[in-house]
């Protein structure tokens, strides 16, 4: 928590405001991930009732976002935040639209599982539960790095995606070849295919956060930049 | 088309950041050297250096009693006039140092105006107002007092609301309108340097903006420092801002760093409002 220094400001009223909207985001990452694991969960198992309270469930993630973007208007209204302060709005205003589209992918996930129940398409669901796993492990410790704000965790992270994505390239080799070996299948895989797109996209998204949690911190933007570029950033 | 769009957008954004610890000669406007002021024994300025760039706004902030009055005094010798006052090191005025005994602090004062807190017009016309540092330069012919008269009062925007009643007192006038008569009266004599001394904050709101206005307008032609406790006018006017604190210059950048990633803890908690 050293890089938090939220409750020093002169008014108590701001320290507060900014405590809270940083709870706030706290609470959107821990639905975000319960949200994923459901949908997993449903996929795995075929459980289309838990696949429809997923589904169910994004408009309270849509909900959170809309409430929090609204306090930080407030806030950059009334406040004037400047440095950290700005820093930190700006960081959340973009996490919560990268949860938010996590969320969404959870959606997508939780509408294959549906579908998937009544074409029965275990065999192909199994290489992705793997790599589901991976993305659950990876945002938990995303939203873990952000309530900590921690900027080389946050860099260890980031370079993580790059196993995700070697994950999505070997499910996809493997679909082609379901799809060249019986050309009926096409529709099927297809949606296997789709899902296996949304997990891995939820990689990106913490890939993202991180960079906001890297730009908090070190006020650095190391969007688009290199490793080597990033690594001094965050060493400096 | 659209390469030519980013290699202008990169441009901006590199002529954005100066290099205030490397300025070109041509480029600056003063140069403080190792700047030590005490009163008495109390030392309120420690080793002050840095470079002022010309005709860009120069902020500088800190808490009450910091030294940023102190330092913006230093600029045109009014510290000269407090008893008991020592000061060591340089102030560079166009490469010469006017703490040099040859310099004649009038002629000084002539080529760095100064505009302070509280309106003070004085108790005469505000045509009269306008072309005093003229009359005292011994220029009376009506003709061009009257041409400096409305440049200097266009130049501080209140001409078209003053030009009707030139001969009234101007004492008559609000207190927005006053701090820029007293604007253009420091802009008759056609400074280089304009010292800028919290010069809004006696005035209400709206008044504030005008002059805020009016001081983007002004580094057109001058090379403008102020001095002012409202943080977010700092950032709103000025191309660098220097953080002062006790005495010291503890960060000096161009503006949109200091408000945005500050390098120094202690400017950090200043402008976030954890000062204290």
């Amino acid at each position: 928590m050293e890089n938090m220094n939220l409750n020093k400001h002169i008014s108590g009223q701001f320290s507060a405001e900014l405590e809270d909207i940083r709870n706030r985001v706290l609470a959107m990452g821990g639905l975000v991930e319960r949200q994923l694991e459901q949908a997993l969960d449903a996929l795995g198992s075929l459980d289309a009732e838990l696949a429809q309270k997923v589904i169910e469930g994004d408009h309270k993630v849509n909900g959170m976002e809309v409430a929090i973007d609204e306090e930080c208007t407030r806030i950059i209204a009334k406040r004037q935040p400047a440095a950290s302060d700005l820093r930190l709005i700006i960081a959340i205003t973009k996490t919560i639209a990268d949860l938010e589209r996590i969320g969404d992918s959870c959606v997508r996930i939780a509408k294959a599982a549906v579908e998937k129940r009544a074409n029965n398409q275990r065999p192909l669901l199994v290489s992705i539960e793997n790599m589901g796993r991976h993305a659950t492990r990876t945002l938990h410790n995303t939203l873990d790095t952000l309530a900590r704000m921690d900027a080389e965790a946050a860099f260890e992270l980031h370079k993580q995606d790059a196993v995700l994505d070697k994950e999505y390239e070997g499910i996809i080799r493997q679909l082609m070849t379901y799809m060249m070996e019986d050309p009926r299948s096409i529709p099927e895989v297809l949606d296997v295919l789709w899902a296996a797109r949304a997990v891995e996209r939820v990689g990106d998204r913490c890939k993202n956060i991180c960079e906001y949690v890297i730009y908090y911190v070190k006020g650095k933007d190391v969007r688009h930049t290199s490793y080597e570029d990033m690594e001094k950033d965050i060493r400096d | 088309m659209v390469e030519q769009m980013i290699s202008i957008d990169t441009q901006a954004i590199n002529t954005d950041a100066r290099d205030l610890s490397n300025l070109a000669p041509a480029e600056t406007a003063l140069e403080i050297r190792n700047l030590d002021l005490k009163y008495g024994d109390k030392q309120a300025l420690f080793d002050v250096s840095m470079l002022i760039p010309k005709n860009q706004v120069t902020a500088f902030i800190g808490p009450s009693g910091c030294g940023k009055s102190t330092l913006l005094r230093c600029i045109n010798r009014m510290n000269d006039l407090v008893d008991h006052c020592h000061i060591t090191g340089e102030i560079l005025l166009q490469g010469q140092n006017i703490y040099d005994k040859s310099v004649d602090v009038a002629a000084l004062r002539r080529n760095v105006g100064m505009v302070f807190q509280r309106p003070n017009p004085f108790p005469k016309s505000i045509y009269e107002n306008v072309v005093y540092g003229l009359r005292l330069q011994g220029i009376n012919d009506r003709r061009k007092l009257d041409e400096a008269c409305e440049r200097s009062l266009r130049g501080a925007a209140i001409w078209d609301e003053v030009k009707d009643r030139l001969h009234d007192n101007a004492f008559g006038l609000s207190g927005g309108q006053q701090q820029r008569l007293v604007i253009a009266r420091a802009i008759a004599i056609e400074p280089e340097v304009l010292l800028l001394d919290e010069p809004t904050s006696a005035l209400d709101p709206i008044s504030t903006l005008t002059i805020e206005e009016l001081i983007s307008e002004l580094k057109a032609k001058y090379t403008v420092v102020i001095v002012t406790h409202n943080m977010q006018q700092a950032a709103r006017v000025s191309d660098q801002t220097a953080f002062m604190y006790m005495g010291e210059l503890v960060e000096y950048a161009d503006t949109n760093t200091i408000f945005t990633t500050p390098k120094e803890r202690r400017t950090e908690d200043y402008i976030t409002g954890r000062y204290g």
